[in-house]
This record gives structure tokens, sequence and C-alpha cells, in this order.
């Protein structure tokens, strides 16, 4: 998990296999002569244009499963859009903000706060849609049983705990908790020893319940998911939850339109995400009832807060 | 005549090696000071609440996750990760070769300015961690494969550099002086003179550096290059214990299996078959080894074509635009400082633990010459199999589960990357025990020493000198891998250099990243003074 | 190593036989002088010697020694006798091979062996340091009744310091006499043969 933040690079040929078509693409104009002697001349093809849309994905919940399991996405979006659609798993929150930045992915489903950091600095990108659960998402704070907290909003009791963030720049594990916990008066970089990252949601429910950290904090989807699956540890206890704020969404790049040859490509996206069934192969993919549109303005509050916090430059 | 043996002799007083007893003396105190950094003399380290998290990952070793479909998936990440270390290593080695011309003594004779500078230059690549040339190469070439080629292969091309030119350099001059002498050019005498006898060092090392670059590929993956260490990753995220270790069996398959090649045909060196055609072993390596580059050149769809494109060239100007001028703030660079003594403390812990585990484990880890009961072999690929375990999963996986079982600080970051490296030094030892010479123990077991006698007196003076030589140059890896481990709790450089990076502030990341380069080279500097010392 | 015929007795007992602790407790009671010396160079001289008591020492007291030199008077009585003892505390390999060859014979002293054995151990020798090396060799072994058992080439200190020679040729013992009892002719016979 360190790694994947101490190190964010992005990837090369990201996929676990790269599709024929790009290779034969990247192929044409290669010429590593080595290559071309050992595998045999004539792979090379003409590009097809327009090209397919790059898609990605940040999941926050389950990431193998979406991971593994992408073809679902890419396909259904494929058929309902008429249009090549290749999907590019990403791990890694700023390596996707880079990768979309460098137009090597044109379509993202980005958090709260990467969703803003990759808006500012790719200009002319829009926000597409966003499940119903993230217009009001929230996070809980967790606590180790052995702390012996019972259930409160009064976040200032976390202030003396060993304390772990989730993500760097997860918005329900670090960027919308430690401004709650700001409101209430306990210093978000403070806590003993200061605080933690864990690297991901499971992550940081499996510190709390080693006691190692004894308090925490993560996204209520994989909190309530978790509880239904009964694994979450009985040493680890629900402290608090946050009022709702704005999350998840897609983000189209600028230049998806242009080089997909679909000028209004941002309103069909738009018209597949809200027009998925109920029960939709994706929708489940994503722990989703619907897709909803989405405005720039709805993560004003976010980009504030990421300001005043030093998350976003 | 008998005057010249009675002659009274003042009785001869003990004198220690001043500059090695400095040395040890200094060791020890570094060791003192940075435990006690770890916290180890004030108050609790432990968490045995943790146990049962540790426990559930290590059960899962016993049943890996293997249903056909993810099976499936590991073996085709497998490729991607070969084809990533095969073609990183083929670029390493060619930048490595050039890079040893300029810097090797043979090149820069007696002007040392030049040769220092050239070495100085050379620290650059070799300071960063292959995942923090990921991360930056990402930036400029996005989604393109060479992302993961050039991050194996620029740093790994500096330490080739670095160790063919001693290589090179301490090949015996003789001939190639002689062949100067003769009127031969530079390139000529060092061709005909230095290169044959080189020849041996440069291919075994060159091996050794692939089963090096597999692990690095995994860790490249875990920051999104693909392969088995992206499969790693997403297990990771979501603590599927059991998929992780699957991705940790296939990975130390590869490692196996580049490390057996690199035996055979190191021991085919050393011993060559009375013959004058040519070794068809060796050849079958060089001919495989030209076709599995190849084959991953086209696998991943190299094209030299997007290195020199419009838009490389925009994104590192929009890259360095913002990385330069470099951040120099007065509160970021106090609390470089103070994490670059923690980073610090975090590697002499880890190599620490390392050595005294590589110590204890090189004798049973070593295969004895000759022959050995049944059970001595069965041990001793137990012990070998598990230094292969310990150096297969990666160290941020170590740091995690670690911190499962102790409180956070600098010590479950210094551990984990103790037990990464005990895989790696303990190999390294159990190598040079070995290449000793068995005589001496043989020896003092013939005149009735005890095995632990034997062994103090026989085996560990020889041994002592590689050992501790290995131990001094992982020393100076570990400062680098420190940025991967450093991430959870309190974690030196490393935890900063994440920060920066999330946040996309180049110019404070620049002179993070300027801090670990200037802090790997004191280390190199400092590790070459005690291995000079230990000579 | 097994013998192809017959059984090997060593002080009386067959070291097949014997369990470990019994066989490192025959091995201790035998010393042994190897022609390619078996000395540790990067030790320094006098653990080299003290290496000879390391069937009595426990492991703590050989690593401590290691540290401390243990029984110190008796390594340097050793070295003095062979005219070495200014060198205790030189590692061993910056040694020359002649005075190697002493620390090795000193190594023996410290041992007190009851059997000695020594392959040429005055090859590298000067005369007057042969003969006493080999007069020392001889010494403790048969102050406990025992033997020195030892190849050697040069016939004059075969006859100051030997009681019975042995001659082997191919492999087979071709010539077996008391010293006193050595004519020229058995000699001029024996290198016959083994030219």
């Amino acid at each position: 998990m360190s790694s994947r933040r101490a190190a964010r690079s992005g990837g090369p040929g990201v996929q676990p296999l790269p599709s024929p078509l790009s290779r034969r693409t990247l192929l044409a104009g290669a010429g590593v002569a080595l290559a071309a002697a050992v595998t045999g001349c004539g792979r090379s093809a003409a590009p097809t244009s327009p090209g397919p849309l790059h898609v990605g994905a940040i999941p926050d919940q389950d990431p193998e499963v979406l991971q593994r399991l992408h073809g679902t996405v890419a396909d259904a979006m494929s058929a309902a859009l008429d249009l090549e659609v290749a999907y590019t798993p990403v791990t890694d929150y700023a390596a996707a903000v880079s990768l979309f930045r460098t137009g090597d992915l044109d379509l993202v489903w980005f958090g709260g706060l990467t969703g803003v950091q990759a808006r500012l600095q790719t200009p002319g990108a829009e926000p597409v849609a966003q499940r119903d659960i993230d217009r009001a998402f929230t996070s809980v704070f967790v606590v180790n049983a052995g702390t012996g907290l019972a259930p409160s909003g009064d976040l200032a009791a976390l202030a003396p705990l060993r304390f772990t963030y989730g993500s760097e720049t997860s918005t329900s594990g670090r960027l919308m908790p430690a401004w709650f916990l700001r409101e209430a008066g306990v210093d978000p970089q403070g806590f003993p020893g200061g605080p933690g990252f864990s690297g991901s949601h499971d992550a940081t429910l499996a510190l709390v319940a080693s006691g190692s950290y004894q308090a925490g904090v993560l996204n209520a989807q994989v909190w309530r998911s978790r509880t239904e699956e009964g694994v979450v540890d009985p040493a680890v206890v629900r402290y608090a939850e946050t009022p709702p704020y704005s999350d998840y969404h897609w983000l189209l790049g600028p230049r998806a339109a242009e080089r997909t040859g679909v000028p209004d490509l941002r309103d069909r996206l738009l018209d597949f995400f809200t027009g998925l069934p109920a029960g939709s192969p994706v929708l489940e993919l994503f722990g989703a009832e619907a897709f909803v549109p989405v405005q720039a303005a709805d993560h004003d509050r976010i980009e504030e807060i990421g300001r005043d916090l030093g998350l976003v430059s | 005549m008998t005057a010249v043996l009675d002659r009274a002799v003042a009785p001869p007083v003990l004198r220690r090696d001043r500059r090695r007893w400095a040395w040890g003396v200094g060791a020890g105190a570094v060791l003192l000071w940075s435990l006690a950094g770890a916290g180890l003399f004030s108050g609790d380290v432990v968490n045995p609440g943790g146990t049962a998290q540790f426990g559930r990952f290590a059960a899962a070793a016993w049943h890996p996750a293997l249903d056909a479909q993810f099976l499936g998936v590991l073996a085709r990440s497998a490729l991607v990760t070969v084809a990533y270390a095969a073609a990183g290593t083929a670029l390493a080695l060619v930048l490595g070769a050039g890079g040893a011309v300029l810097v090797s003594r043979t090149t820069w004779g007696r002007r040392r300015a030049g040769w220092l500078a050239a070495r100085g230059v050379l620290a650059v690549p070799r300071g960063l961690h292959e995942a923090v040339w990921g991360l930056l190469l990402v930036n400029v070439l996005g989604l393109d494969p060479w992302v993961g080629v050039l991050a194996i292969g620029l740093p790994y091309g500096a330490v080739t550099a670095k160790v063919f030119a001693d290589l090179v350099d301490e090949v015996p001059s003789g001939a190639y002086r002689a062949l100067r002498a003769a009127g031969a050019g530079r390139p000529a005498a060092a061709l005909y003179g230095l290169l044959p006898p080189a020849a041996g060092g440069l291919l075994s090392y060159a091996l050794y550096r692939l089963e090096c670059a597999v692990r690095s590929a995994v860790v490249l993956g875990m920051v999104g290059a693909g392969g088995l260490g992206y499969q790693l990753a997403l297990s990771f995220a979501s603590l599927r214990w059991e998929q992780v270790w699957s991705a940790v069996y296939a990975l130390s398959l590869l490692c196996l299996v580049a490390d057996v090649a690199g035996r055979a045909v190191r021991r085919r060196l050393a011993a060559p078959p009375p013959s004058s055609r040519r070794d068809p072993v060796l050849t079958a390596t060089v001919v495989g080894t030209a076709v599995l580059v190849g084959w991953s050149c086209w696998y991943l769809a190299l094209s030299p074509a997007s290195l020199v494109s419009e838009r490389t060239t925009a994104q590192l100007t929009h890259v360095l635009g913002a990385a330069w001028p470099p951040a120099t703030d007065g509160d970021l660079l106090r609390t470089i400082g103070v994490l670059a003594v923690d980073t610090v403390q975090m590697s002499v812990v880890a190599i620490a633990v390392a050595l005294l585990g590589a110590v204890l484990l090189a004798g049973p880890a070593a295969r004895p010459a000759g022959r050995s009961s049944l059970g001595r072999r069965v041990a001793g690929a137990l012990v070998r199999g598990g230094l292969l375990l310990l150096r297969a999963v990666p160290p941020p996986v170590w740091a995690l589960v670690l911190l499962f079982v102790l409180l956070p600080g600098v010590l479950p970051g210094a551990l984990a990357l103790g037990v990464y490296t005990l895989g790696v030094l303990g190999r390294l030892a159990a190598g040079a025990t070995e290449e000793l010479d068995p005589r001496p123990r043989a020896a003092l077991t013939a005149l009735g020493a005890r095995p632990a006698g034997a062994w103090l007196y026989g085996v560990l003076p020889l041994a002592a000198g590689p050992v501790l030589a290995y131990a001094l140059y992982r020393w100076e890896v570990a400062i680098r891998d420190t940025v991967l481990v450093g991430l959870l709790g309190a974690g030196g450089l490393g935890a900063l250099l994440a920060a920066e990076l999330a946040t996309f502030d180049w110019a404070a990341a620049t002179t993070v990243l300027a801090a670990v380069v200037v802090l790997t080279w004191l280390v190199d500097l400092a590790s070459d003074r005690a291995r000079a010392a230990l000579r | 190593m097994p013998p192809t015929t017959g059984t090997v007795r060593v002080l009386g007992a067959d070291p097949a036989a014997l369990s470990g602790r019994e066989r490192r407790r025959l091995r201790a009671r035998v010393g042994t002088v190897h022609q390619s010396l078996e000395l540790v160079g990067r030790l320094r001289v006098v653990h080299d010697v003290n290496a000879g008591r390391l069937a009595q020492w426990s492991a703590a007291r050989a690593a401590w020694s290691l540290v401390r030199p243990l029984g110190l008077p008796e390594v340097l009585a050793a070295l003095e006798q062979l005219g070495l003892a200014d060198r205790a505390f030189e590692r061993t390999e910056r040694l020359s091979g002649g005075q190697r060859q002493r620390v090795a014979i000193a190594r023996l002293l410290v041992q007190q062996p009851e059997l000695v054995l020594a392959d040429e151990p005055a090859s590298a020798l000067d005369p007057v340091l042969a003969e006493r090396a080999l007069t020392l060799l001889g010494e403790p072994a048969l102050a406990r009744g025992g033997a020195l058992v030892t190849a050697l080439h040069d016939l004059g200190l075969v006859r100051r310091h030997c009681d019975r020679v042995v001659g082997l040729a191919g492999g087979r013992v071709v010539l077996d006499a008391p010293v006193a009892a050595l004519s020229a002719a058995d000699l001029a016979e024996f290198y016959g043969t083994s030219a």
C-alpha cells in the first residue's frame, strides 16, 4: 500500500495484457530492430481512426473485483455508445490524475478530491455523472474497543488517540474527515506520533482492529458493506459519522470528443449512465442504484476544503 | 645457533587495528542511536493485540487462492512482469556498458577530478528507487510502456555502470598496459586486454541483475505498471491475503528460475568444459536472452518514437517548469532534516536485523560441498525457500503486516525493510559461505573441535569480510528502499515525498528527491570507506 | 573415508564404530600437521594456535577467546619455542610459509595430543628449525606414551628423530625397518623402486 502512495507511478502498458489493437498501433510506428527480427515482421497495420475512448477508474471498494471485471464496464459502454472503449485499470490516485492530464485517459472515475485536482490541471474537463449515493456521501470514524469510547458525535475525544486515515488523497478517507475534525477543534495533522495513512479502507479497518492505531476513518459505503458481510472484527467499533458531502464522479477530458469523433460525447455518456436499468451489472459493480448528473459546482466545497488543507494547489 | 631460538623476547602486546576498531565502535554507536530513535528504549513498541491480524496474513500462506480464473490472471501478469524485467535489464546493460567506459579508472587514468565528477553524475539515477522513477516518468510519458522499462533501466544502468567499471578496473591491467605500450589505441587495448578476463564477471552480474529486475518489476506493478505487482496491489488493497500469497508464490517462482539459471551459468563460467569449442550452455544462454529481450520489446510494444514525440516534449516541459526552482522554504528544509534522520535510523536498524539473520542463516542455507545427509539437504532447501519468500513479499506488504503487531513509528518500517533485506543478504551470505575454503574447518573438526568452535574459528573469520561488505552495500540500497516503506505511521522521507506528489507540489517534491539523492550518496561514501577499512 | 578392506584402529578404537561425542574425544587425542597447513589466514596467530584447544572449549569460551585471547601463557610458550613469540598478534596471512608452518606446529603443541600425524612438517624450515620442530612434535606424544608419525624426505632428519621407517611406493609398503637397521643398500633399493 505504502508503495502505491510512496510512488505514484501510473502505468505503462498498465493493462495486464495490452490489447492487440494498441499493440499493433504502437508497433506501426516502432522499429525495435531486435523485436522485429525475432518475432517476424508484417504485424504492422495502419492505426484506426477515430481512436477508442480510454476509460479508467480508481475504485475504492473491492478494487480487485472491479478492475479484474473491467470488461463488463467497457463492453456495456461500447455497446451503448457504438464506440470502441479501452478500459485501463489504474490503482493509484495521483497516477490517474496525471494520466488524465496527459490525455492518456479520456474518462475517469475519480474521487471528489482527485476529480478536482484533475479538473484544475486539465482545463476543459467536465464532470459527467455520479452515483446516487455520491451526492450525500459520508465517512465513518471507528475506534478500537479497547479505547472504551462509546459512539458519540464528539470528535474531540479522538485527539489523544493513535489515528490513521486511509489513502493520502482519498476524499472519504482523508479530506472530509480531516475537515470535520478541524471543525470539531482537533488538529487533523496532530494525534500522537502524527496520523498514519493506511493506504486503503480495508487496511484502516485491520489496523484499528489490531490496536496499532486506536482510531481511524473510512468510507461509509465500505463500512456498511463490510458490516453486512460480517467480516468486521468485533474489536472495531463505529464511533461517529460525518455529515454528507459530494464525492465520486465520472470526469471527461477536453480532447475526448474530438479524438473519438463524437461531438456530443458528454451528453451521450450522461444518457448511458443515467439510463442504466436497475440491476445492471455495471451498477452492481459500482455498488449503486443509479447514476445521476453532476456539475462542476457540486464539488466547489471540496475544492475549497482541499485548498484550505493544502491538498489542492 | 640455539641462541637464535632462545633469545629473550619482550612479551608482545595485542594491538587492535585502529581503523577497524574505530569503524566497529562507530557502527555500534550508530546502531544504538538508531535503536533509540526507533523507540526501543523508551516504552512499548509491541502491540500484542494485532497477532490475530498478523496470523490471518501468515495462515493464508498455507492456502493461497488457486481458482483457475485467478491463476490465469496471474500467468498473464507474470508475462508482463518478465517482459518489463527483461527489457529493463537489457536497457540497463546497454547503458551500463556505455557508462562503465565513462566512469572507469582506466578511462580517466590520473585525472581524478574527472573520474569523481563522472561518478557523482551516476549517483543521481542510482539514488532514486525504481518506483520513484516510475512515478516521475508517468508524468512525462503517460501510459507508455517505456515508463516501466526506463524506470528499471535508468537506475539499474547506473548501478551496472559502476559495477562493470569496478570489475574492469580490478582485472590485472598488465595485459592492457602491454597492448598500450605496443601502440594499440585505448578502445582496442581494452577490447583485447580487459574485456576477456572480465567477461565472466560481467555475464554473471548481468544475470544477477535480471533476478533483481523481476522483483523491481513487481514493485513497479504495485505503483501501476501492470503485471504481477499490479495484481498483488489490487488484492493487497482489500487485504485478500490468499490472493496476495498466490502472487508472492508466482513471483518466487520467477525469481527461482532466474536464480537457478544464473547459478548454472556462473558454475559453467567458473569451470568451463575442457574443449576448445563454444560452450553450448553459454551459447544457449546468450541466444535465449536475446530472444527474450526481443520478445519483451514486442510484447510491450515499445516504440522509440514515443520517446521523442511532441507530447512527451510538452509534458516534460510542463513537469520541469513546475519542478524548477525547487522549494527552499525553511519549514520544508527543517522537515526534510528531521525525516532524513528517521530514514537513516530506519536503514541502520534494517541492515542490523538483516545482517544478524544472514549470519545465523548463511550456514544452513549454504549448499555443503561434497555429500551430506538427507536431513541437512532438506533443512538447507527449507531455509533457502524461506529466504526466497522473505524477498518475494514486497516491503510495503511487510510494513503493513508488521504494523499489526508493532506500534506505529520507525520500527515497523525498519523491520519490514530488515526482513526483506534479510531475504537478499541471506542468499548473498550463503553464496559467500559456499565459496569459502573448506579445509580450515575440516582441520579443526579433525582435532576434535565442537561444531560451534569449528564454525567460530574456521568459517566466521573467513566469511566475515565478504558478508560485511555485502551488508554495507545493501545499506546503500536500503536507504533508497526506505522510500517504499516509510509511509505507514512515521515514515521518513518517503512519506513526505508521497505527500508532495499526492498534492502535485512539484517544487517541494524536487527538494525531497534531491535530499534522497544526497543521502544515498553520503551513505554510499560511508559504506565505501567502511569496506576499504575491512580489506 | 571407509577403508576398502580391513579395519582402521586409532589408539585402540575403531573410529567408524564410535558415537559423535566419542569420536570427537578420540580426535582430540590425535594431532595433525597438514601439508597445506589449513590455518585461517584472517585470524591472528594467537587464535590460530588456540584453535588447538577447541576440543576442550565450550562455544562460549571459544567465542570469548576471539575477543580476549585465553590461555595466553601457553600460546606464547609454544610460539617462543618456535621462535615466533613476537608475531603472536600478527595476522597469520602476513606470515611467510615457514613461519606459518611453525604456527601449525604451535597449534599442535597447545593441543597436546597423544598421536601426532605430520605431513612434511619441516619442508619450509631451515635446518636448525627443522630439527627443533621435529623434536617438539615428538615430545608431547612421547610424554604420553604415544607416537609421532611423519612423512619426511630428508633422511638426515629421519635418522636423528625416528625409530622406524616405512617406505611407500605407489600406495604399497615396500620398506619397513627400524631406523638403526636401515642400510645404504635398503635405501638404494627403495629409491630405485620408487623412481
